[in-house]
C-alpha cells in the first residue's frame, strides 16, 4: 500500500502548506510581519501545482475508479470528492484574483485575501478528512492486490516534494520548490531567509 | 508485555546496531526493560511510542550517556560498556532533543566542533565536511558568522544535525527532530532525513510524530513503558490497526490546518 503512504504524506505538504499561509496572514492582518507577496504567490502556485494538478488526478485514476469498479459502497461520497477536484482550477483562480488585488494595494486587500484563504483551507480540512476518514477504509476492504500495485506504481511514478518530484515535462522540482518555500518563510514557520526570490 | 513480531529487522543486510535486551533503571524504577532493536547499513529505524515510554532512555543508554544492562554492537564489536567519547570516535553519533548547541558561539565554529573527535584522532578532513554540511543545509552557509543562539528553532535543529554529520557518522541518532518545529520545517527535516539515508547514513530516529516517521523510514519499533510492543517494516506498522488507532488517526490535518 505504498499509494496509501504517498497519498498520507502528501495530505502532511499541503497541510503544511496551508498552515503556514494561513499563519503569514494573520501575523501581516496584525502588523507584526512584513508581507512578502513574492512568497505568497510561490506557494499559492505550489498549491496549484502539485495538490490540485498532479494529486488529485493520481487520487481519481488510480484510488477512486478502482473503487467505483470493486464496490458501489461509497458511491455518493466518491462523486462529491470527484465533482471537488474537478473544481481545482475555479478554486485557485478565486484565491489567485484575491491575492492579485492584494497586490495590487486594493484597500481591505489582505483581509479579502484571508478570507478567501479560509475558504480555501476550510475546503482542504473537510476534503481530506473525508477522504481518510470515508474513502481510505472502503479502499482498503475492496481495492485487489492487482488495484494497489498499479497504484502502487502509480504513485511512487509521480512523487511529492519529499522525494524530489518532477512534472510531466521534467521542469519542475517540487522538492527544490519546497526547500526554497521553507527556507523563505518566516520564523518560527520557516528559516526566515526571505524575501522569496524567483528563479 | 509480549513483543509482537510483523517481520524481524534481525536479518537486515550488515547490522550497524544490534542492542539486546537493554535494560535501564532509575534507582528503583525500571525505565527500561530487555528492550532489542537492530539497525541495518542505509535503513532509517525508527522508535515511536508515547511521551515517557522509555526512547529518550533508550538513545541515551545506546550512546553511553545512561549506564544500562544488555548487550549493545556497534558496527560489529560488542561493547560491553558503551561509553560516549568512543562511540563517537567509532562512529556514532547523537542529536538529542535540547539540540545542545553552543549558542554564543558561531554556526561555523558549532560546526567545526563536530569534528572535533576526528581532528583528534588525526582527520583532517572537516573543511571538506563542512562543505558538505553547507551544501546540505545552504541556510547554515549564509548564516555561518551569526551565534547559533540567535537562531530560530528550525535552524537550530539544521545546525544541531549540521554538526552531527561532521563526525561522519555511520549511525546518526536523532531524538524528536521535529519537536517544537511548525509543520513546514517538520517537512523539511523528514526530507533531509530521507537525503541522508539516500547518502548512505544509517539512521535511528525516535519520534512522536509517528505519522512521519513511519513514512520516511525503513523499519520501526513501538515502545511503550519501556518495552518493545510491536515491531516491524515501516509500511506494515503504519496499516496496522491498533498503530492507526494509538499513533496515527485518521483525520490529523486539523491542527495542522488551524493556527
Amino acid at each position: 500500500m505504498e499509494a496509501m503512504r504517498i497519498l498520507m504524506d502528501e495530505h502532511q505538504s499541503l497541510a503544511a502548506i496551508i498552515h503556514a499561509i494561513r499563519y503569514m496572514i494573520k501575523e501581516i492582518g496584525e502588523g507584526r510581519l512584513e508581507p512578502d507577496h513574492k512568497l505568497l504567490q510561490a506557494m499559492v502556485e505550489y498549491l496549484d501545482a502539485y495538490p490540485e494538478k498532479r494529486h488529485h488526478p493520481k487520487e481519481d485514476e488510480f484510488l477512486f475508479g478502482p473503487l467505483k469498479e470493486r464496490t458501489p459502497e461509497g458511491a455518493e461520497v466518491l462523486a462529491h470528492l470527484e465533482r471537488e477536484h474537478a473544481e481545482a482550477d475555479a478554486r485557485i483562480k478565486k484565491l489567485e484574483a484575491a491575492l492579485a488585488r492584494y497586490r495590487a494595494g486594493e484597500a481591505g486587500g489582505c483581509a479579502a485575501f484571508g478570507d478567501a484563504f479560509d475558504e480555501y483551507a476550510e475546503f482542504y480540512r473537510n476534503h481530506m478528512m473525508t477522504e481518510e476518514r470515508e474513502v481510505i477504509p472502503l479502499l482498503i476492504k475492496h481495492l485487489t492486490a492487482e488495484d494497489w500495485a498499479r497504484a502502487d506504481a502509480g504513485f511512487a511514478a509521480s512523487r511529492d516534494p519529499m522525494g524530489g518530484t518532477r512534472n510531466a515535462s521534467g521542469q519542475e522540482d517540487f522538492a527544490r520548490i519546497f526547500s526554497k518555500l521553507v527556507a523563505a518563510a518566516p520564523a518560527p514557520i520557516g528559516l526566515g531567509a526571505g524575501p522569496y526570490k524567483d528563479d | 508485555m509480549t513483543t509482537e513480531t510483523v517481520h524481524s529487522n534481525a536479518g537486515a543486510a550488515q547490522p550497524v546496531l544490534e542492542v539486546k535486551d537493554l535494560c535501564v533503571s532509575y534507582g528503583k524504577v525500571e525505565a527500561l526493560t530487555n528492550a532489542s532493536l537492530t539497525v541495518g547499513e542505509g535503513q532509517i529505524v525508527t522508535v515511536i511510542g508515547p511521551n515517557g515510554a522509555g526512547k529518550t532512555t533508550m538513545l541515551s543508554a545506546i550512546m553511553g550517556v545512561l549506564g544500562s544492562k544488555g548487550r549493545v554492537a556497534f558496527d560489529g564489536t560488542l561493547e560491553v560498556v558503551p561509553e560516549v567519547e568512543r562511540m563517537v570516535a567509532r562512529g556514532m553519533n547523537l542529536v538529542p532533543e535540547k539540540r545542545e548547541l553552543f549558542g554564543e558561539m558561531s554556526v561555523e565554529d558549532n560546526l567545526v566542533l563536530g569534528a572535533f573527535q576526528r581532528y583528534r584522532m588525526g582527520k583532517r578532513d572537516h573543511a571538506q565536511t563542512l562543505e558538505e554540511v553547507y551544501a546540505l543545509f545552504p541556510r547554515l552557509k549564509e548564516r555561518r558568522d551569526q551565534a547559533a543562539g540567535t537562531m530560530s528553532g528550525g535552524e537550530r535543529q539544521m545546525l544541531a544535525v549540521g554538526r552531527a554529520l561532521m563526525a561522519k557518522p555511520k549511525l546518526l541518532m536523532l531524538d524528536e527532530p521535529s519537536l517544537g518545529l511548525a509543520p513546514l520545517i517538520v517537512r523539511e527535516i523528514f526530507r533531509i532525513i530521507a537525503e541522508l539515508r539516500r547518502r548512505g547514513v544509517s539512521i535511528l530516529l525516535v519520534e512522536q510524530n509517528a505519522r512521519a516517521a513511519l513514512q520516511v523510514a525503513d523499519y520501526a519499533y513501538v515502545l511503550e513503558t519501556g518495552q518493545v510492543a510491536m515491531e516491524g517494516p515501516a509500511h506494515l506498522l503504519a496499516d496496522d490497526p491498533r498503530v492507526i488507532e494509538a499513533y496515527l488517526g485518521f483525520g490529523k490535518h486539523q491542527d495542522m490546518l488551524s493556527t
